[in-house]
């Protein structure tokens, strides 16, 4: 039983050109704050919370130790970078 | 280059995106760029739990997908701020018309409900298949798609589109910006 059915058929589809040019001007919007790139806070952040990483991993002070610390990169990395093409850039 | 600046430089590369999704969620850039930070410090204190060789940004963007949906449970009685700041982020956009169109669909995107938004972001602008999407959302593939389709119908809806397929092409955009002039 139908109550208040809308005007249009329920669940009715858009045209593909309503849909493409709402996914225009969705990407439009998205694309917009894309370019504008990396804000300083940002980088900033990163390269304090990569120096923190640093320091850490050069405070064993025996050479032997670094194949411990070492490992704990190993687990991080495995084998593979995470430059890799998966990483989805600006588009 | 050590790891952790690889890491540091994946991270980076995901900034821009990232930031795209935070305001397209949230509607607003301050808080957009809180989600976005706060994401960083997680990933960052747990990327022990990050997979090598998987997608790194999804990585990211499931982190701050959670984020925002639990910070949107505990703010959800507070009147949400949809449109304040965001005009901050139109400046680099010369043309009035634009301006206007993106300012109607902000408001429209702002009133979907979060599930259907985030759906159709993540599907809509930043790429994602639609199974990259579900595993973002911890949702089925169908879920996402039905998120989308009603997201695309709601926003038609609020935006004056008719869903009928007998007009011209330039129907959407006649809407969205007559919308923006009507008095």
């Amino acid at each position: 039983m139908q109550t208040d059915a809308p005007p249009r058929k329920t669940g009715g589809r858009l045209s593909r050109e309503d849909q493409r040019r709402l996914g225009d001007i969705l990407q439009r919007m998205y694309d917009d704050v894309l370019h504008q790139g990396v804000p300083d806070r940002f980088r900033d952040l990163l390269n304090e919370l990569e120096g923190e990483g640093e320091r850490t991993k050069s405070i064993p002070a025996a050479p032997q130790e670094e194949g411990a610390s070492g490992s704990d990169s190993d687990h991080l990395m495995g084998t593979k970078g995470f430059d890799s093409p998966n990483i989805k850039g600006p588009h | 280059m050590t790891m952790r600046a690889s890491v540091r430089d994946a991270m980076l590369a995901a900034v821009p995106s990232l930031r795209a999704f935070a305001i397209s969620l949230s509607g607003n850039v301050d808080r957009a760029d809180d989600l976005v930070q706060e994401t960083l410090l997680r990933a960052m204190a747990n990327i022990n739990s990050f997979q090598p060789g998987t997608n790194m940004s999804a990585w990211l963007f499931t982190i701050l997908r959670n984020l925002f949906r639990s910070e949107y449970r505990k703010r959800r009685r507070e009147v949400e701020d949809t449109d304040g700041g965001y005009a901050e982020t139109l400046k680099s956009h010369p043309e009035q018309h634009s301006r206007v169109e993106f300012q109607e669909f902000r408001v429209a995107l702002a009133k979907l409900p979060p599930d259907q938004r985030e759906a159709l972001i993540l599907v809509g602008a930043s790429g994602f298949s639609y199974e990259e999407a579900a595993a973002i959302c911890d949702c089925a593939v169908g879920t996402i798609k039905s998120r989308v389709n009603r997201a695309r119908t709601r926003l038609s809806d609020l935006l004056s589109i008719e869903g009928a397929d007998d007009f011209g092409p330039d129907r959407t955009t006649r809407a969205i910006l007559s919308a923006g002039g009507r008095s």
